[in-house]
């Protein structure tokens, strides 16, 4: 949408002229200088964050195994790998919705049958700026990092904070 | 207005704070986890008639989670909820800037900080998950703007 300087009236994307007062619109089209900031979300890669180096563990461990994991590493998130293959993610937030007071009942079973299966990922190569784009719309914390269909690494919403952070006040 | 500016005008309010799950300090650990499973909360805020004493959040229940699966289930999960929160939390007010709530979160590694006023009151809960739309809201044109897969290029120009 471009508002015209002249006359306020809303006008559709891409007009060349003002539909009320006939004003050229062309330079008021122009796309707006974008920050600093907003340059690097686009041109940094994934890879430049140094994602985590990933908690693997097996289909087959059971959910006890995995949450006295997550509580001694002090982790919120392990991934499911099978052959080199992403088979799932189990969060904080799987526990909660998944286990929830069941815990002593659920101990003996495997962790496939709670974890969340195909997370979407993100190769080490892709820019921040998808990373940041998923977890805002999935609200997501971890996105696993692959190269190929291998797992690599994972980064977290507390990274990508942190990126922000750092360039707005190298911005100042 | 650039992005380091509005972070330190902008109070906290604009970061989208969740409205606060709150339990009176008398609260099982088997019923805040219940009410954080069917509320979809990440914590709840333990109160009594002076304020806010506590906060349990997802982190705290994955540790009662991981007692139960050990063995001792009933115990855990009818222990108050008093035994297990984080006492006295890191919170916010009405008028702390994001940027200094983001510093908060980052340097003592929380997600979730309780908003309270002049009174201990509880205002609301300040998510991770806020601020980033917060901050997305920043970058519209180039966050909203993406091709949803990152690695999908076009073939062809449109209509050629």
């Amino acid at each position: 949408m471009i508002v015209c300087p002249f006359c306020g009236k809303e006008n559709t994307e891409g007009s060349d002229l003002c539909d009320d007062c006939q004003q050229s619109l062309t330079d008021v089209g122009l796309a707006q200088e974008l920050s600093e900031t907003e340059r690097g979300l686009v041109k940094d890669r994934i890879s430049s964050l140094n994602p985590n180096e990933p908690l693997a563990v097996s289909p087959s461990a059971t959910i006890a195994e995995v949450l006295r994991t997550m509580v001694e590493k002090r982790i919120g998130c392990v991934m499911v790998v099978e052959n080199d293959q992403l088979e799932g993610i189990f969060t904080e937030r799987d526990a909660l919705n998944k286990i929830n007071i069941d815990a002593a009942e659920r101990a003996d079973r495997p962790i496939s049958s709670v974890m969340t299966s195909k997370p979407v990922t993100l190769q080490g190569r892709d820019k921040i700026a998808f990373a940041l784009h998923h977890m805002n719309l999935g609200g997501f914390r971890h996105i696993p990092i692959l190269e190929g269909d291998k797992l690599t690494g994972v980064i977290s919403i507390r990274d990508i904070l942190g990126y922000l952070t750092d360039r707005s006040n190298s911005e100042q | 207005m650039s992005f380091h500016l509005s972070l330190s005008a902008d109070t906290v309010t604009a970061a989208y704070p969740d409205e606060p799950l709150l339990v009176s300090p008398e609260a099982t650990i088997r019923e805040v986890m219940q009410l954080l499973r069917t509320q979809k909360g990440s914590s709840v805020l333990v109160c009594d008639d002076a304020g806010i004493v506590g906060i349990y959040t997802e982190r705290d229940a994955l540790g009662s989670m991981n007692a139960a699966a050990g063995g001792q289930a009933d115990e855990m999960l009818d222990r108050k909820v008093t035994e297990v929160m984080t006492a006295k939390p890191v919170s916010v007010n009405t008028t702390t800037t994001v940027g200094d709530a983001i510093k908060t979160m980052s340097d003592g590694g929380y997600r979730n900080l309780p908003m309270i006023d002049e009174k201990n009151q509880p205002q609301g809960v300040i998510a991770v998950r806020g601020i980033v739309h917060y901050l997305v809201d920043h970058f519209p044109s180039t966050i909203y703007n993406l091709p949803p897969d990152p690695r999908n290029a076009t073939s062809e120009r449109e209509g050629a």
